[in-house]
């Protein structure tokens, strides 16, 4: 299990705070939370007050490496099988599609504006 | 620098508030088609109005400090306002039927705590294509592509919206 960042800093998007902001309401210091988001292992006291500070469950904070595994897995082998059936696909497009897929139609959302705004892509 | 907050619940507060005051509206282009999953990239959230004139779009505008600008000859209507400035006014889409028509057969996607109603991927490349643009043709191939996955892969699909009789 290790800390996810990624999700740490969207759940706190969404409640309007930045990770310096997150960090004081937690009671966490920045060199304390750079040191978890690093150790294989974190520490439940840290991950409980981030978690609480966010509202959540402290396992939503974390990631499951064997799961993240399998499940990428999986995509791989759609990604494979859709390729064959549609040949003129492109697995990029098909990947990346399977990977939103998994999120909430709201992240997907945020993640699309983010990188309009941070490319400056006019669509 | 740190990366902008961004469509927090200042934004979905005006589209709660769009809901609440039952404006007829639908979320359309890239933004709409992002929710559904395809890997797009936009800057802007489109919204298609039934009639500007409705008036819970004044309503939810005011709810969220923000204000409505109308049309002149050198720009379309447009929302004014910090917590409005994602969103785009859309009244017509080339290569589609009206907002009456095309709505009966909006999905619904759970979007800032309320349910929206968005235009259907296979409406928005509809709409791309006929629409013509360089940077509608850009982005066909990833909507296209995203389309036939979705339709083979998608594990939850939002749901169609039930159209009146």
């Amino acid at each position: 299990m290790r800390l996810s960042p990624d999700t740490i800093k969207t759940l706190a998007d969404k409640r309007g705070m930045n990770l310096a902001t997150l960090l004081t309401r937690a009671g966490v210091s920045k060199t304390a939370y750079y040191s978890l988001t690093r150790k294989d292992s974190v520490f439940p006291k840290s991950v409980g007050s981030l978690a609480e500070a966010l509202g959540v469950s402290p396992s939503d904070l974390v990631i499951d490496r064997e799961k993240e595994a399998r499940r990428a897995k999986e995509r791989m082998s759609r990604v494979a099988e859709l390729s064959a059936k549609y040949p003129s696909l492109d697995v990029d497009n098909v990947r990346h599609t399977l990977i939103l897929l998994d999120l909430e139609p709201e992240e997907r959302l945020r993640r699309a504006l983010l990188r309009g705004q941070t490319f400056d892509f006019h669509g | 620098m740190g990366r902008h907050l961004i469509f927090t619940d200042r934004e979905a507060a005006f589209l709660r508030e769009l809901v609440k005051n039952d404006v007829d509206f639908m979320i359309v282009g890239l933004s709409a088609a992002t929710l559904q999953g395809a890997p797009a990239v936009t800057l802007d959230i489109d919204l298609w109005f039934k009639d500007l004139r409705q008036d819970g779009i004044a309503r939810a505008l005011m709810k969220v400090g923000g204000f409505y600008i109308p049309p002149n000859m050198q720009n379309p209507p447009m929302f004014g306002g910090e917590h409005v400035q994602l969103f785009d006014i859309v009244l017509h889409l080339d290569g589609l039927k009206s907002f009456a028509i095309e709505v009966r057969g909006a999905v619904e996607v759970p979007l800032g705590g309320v349910t929206i109603k968005v235009l259907p991927l296979s409406r928005i490349i509809a709409s791309k294509k006929a629409a013509g643009r360089e940077k509608d043709k850009r982005s066909l191939k990833v909507l296209q592509d995203a389309y036939l996955t979705i339709k083979e892969y998608s594990p939850a699909p939002t749901r169609r919206k039930k159209s009146k009789k």
